[in-house]
């Protein structure tokens, strides 16, 4: 199908949101829409103008019971500590194990002796919860010309054109995402950083990337959905 | 709902996700007895299965807990972000092949409770909330409000509505279509006079 052409694009956007795009048409519209903002926003225009329709009618109470498990799920997940907290969140997202193995091989294997060990990584789950990259970075003291390694484990499809993945850490507390440049998911690479992210990315609890128009984001915070993201876990 | 009480409760709501995105679990609690029983309805009224619906509904509010730093960058409202969250998988729960109804056994009962109440329609009205979007429902031809109504509010496919309305499925089809271009048209109109 010809999704590129803005008539249709709209047609999908619309019959998505209303619910009668389904089947196969429905997973495969889903698929594009992430590599696609253009489509995204139309979708989320269509959000913006059905949703109060889905709430025009009686508000039903869900029995206790529903909050009763959700409490515990929540409770359960803030007693373990951080590194076990983010070992659950992988296994549930990578059930094959395929993360932890990626974290090994960054401990144990793939460091030449010359280079300093990892001492921090990130695994980024896709949206379909795939270890699709992993991003890691030595104890910043420790090297002269501070850096990350991005190692791409899954490729991913052709961007929609005009559009480029940039690459976010997450700061503790309420601070707002801050970029650290613009990538290509095909190869692996190191970008170098700043001496001033390289300080503040040791104290991130995250990295994420998103989808942005060609350039970057214009306001300095994601503008685009949020494609890939990982919790860091510190390692040495 | 007035509009600034309107724009208070969504602000709250932007304000209590973003404290979940933080862990914070009384916020998260406080955002789930603001939020539930509407998300519920929503839920139900798609799936007619009472224990399909608090499964996707625990679901939806663990994805929420997950994922709400992505609000940040959502442009939404925050109550509109997570319908679309419910909605969706909802949807997405209907396509799975072994979760075709099984029969009345299971079905609840929305009809009866419908029949009670006034007509969606009727009740976007009454209550003053996206008062446009009303409006314009009002303004399209009846079956293609119809149609629309049965697909969005209840979940159904195509031929479902079809069926329904024992009408074609082409014919169906072309009215859902017409009926989302005059909503459109409608609404855009509203907003830029």
């Amino acid at each position: 199908m010809r999704y590129r052409n803005p008539q249709l694009g709209e047609k999908l956007a619309a019959e998505y949101v209303l619910g009668t795009l389904r089947g196969r048409a429905r997973a495969r519209f889903q698929a594009l829409m992430r590599y696609d903002p253009a489509l995204r926003s139309r979708v989320t225009d269509w959000e913006d103008k059905l949703t109060p329709l889905a709430h025009a009618a009686t508000d039903i109470a869900p029995p206790a019971r529903v909050w009763n498990a959700l409490s515990q799920r929540i409770a359960g997940e803030a007693r373990q500590p951080r590194w076990w907290q983010s070992l659950a969140l992988w296994r549930g997202l990578a059930a094959s194990g395929a993360a932890f193995a990626l974290v090994l091989a960054i401990v144990i294997g793939v460091a030449p002796e010359a280079q300093p060990p990892m001492s921090m990584v990130a695994v980024m789950n896709d949206t379909q919860g795939q270890p699709a990259m992993t991003v890691s970075w030595p104890s910043m003291q420790a090297v002269r010309d501070p850096y990350i390694r991005i190692k791409v484990t899954q490729k991913h499809p052709t961007m929609a054109p005009g559009t480029e993945w940039e690459l976010w850490m997450l700061p503790p507390g309420k601070d707002k995402p801050v970029s650290l440049g613009l990538i290509t998911t095909d190869v692996d690479q190191v970008m170098k950083l700043t001496p001033e992210l390289a300080s503040r990315i040791e104290g991130a609890w995250g990295i994420a990337m998103s989808i942005e128009p060609k350039g970057g984001s214009p306001s300095g915070t994601p503008t685009g959905p949020v494609v890939m993201k990982g919790p860091c876990v510190k390692l040495l | 709902m007035s509009e600034p009480l309107r724009d208070a409760q969504a602000s709250r709501l932007a304000e209590l996700l973003s404290q979940s995105a933080l862990r914070n679990q009384s916020a998260f609690s406080e955002l789930y007895s603001l939020t539930a029983p509407k998300l519920f309805g929503v839920a139900l009224r798609i799936l007619r299965r009472q224990d399909w619906a608090e499964e996707v509904l625990q679901e939806c509010y663990m994805n929420i807990w997950n994922h709400a730093a992505d609000y940040a960058v959502a442009k939404s409202a925050p109550l509109t972000w997570m319908t679309s969250i419910v909605r969706n998988r909802c949807l997405d729960w209907l396509r799975r092949p072994q979760q075709e109804a099984t029969g009345d056994e299971y079905e609840i009962a929305v009809e009866a409770w419908q029949d009670e109440n006034p007509g969606p329609v009727e009740q976007l009205m009454a209550s003053g909330d996206a008062a446009a979007l009303a409006h314009c429902l009002e303004e399209i031809e009846a079956r293609q409000r119809q149609s629309i109504m049965l697909a969005f509010f209840h979940g159904m496919s195509h031929s479902e509505v079809a069926s329904h309305m024992n009408q074609p499925l082409g014919t169906v089809k072309t009215w859902v279509r017409r009926g989302l271009e005059r909503l459109k048209g409608c609404l855009e109109k509203g907003n830029n006079p």
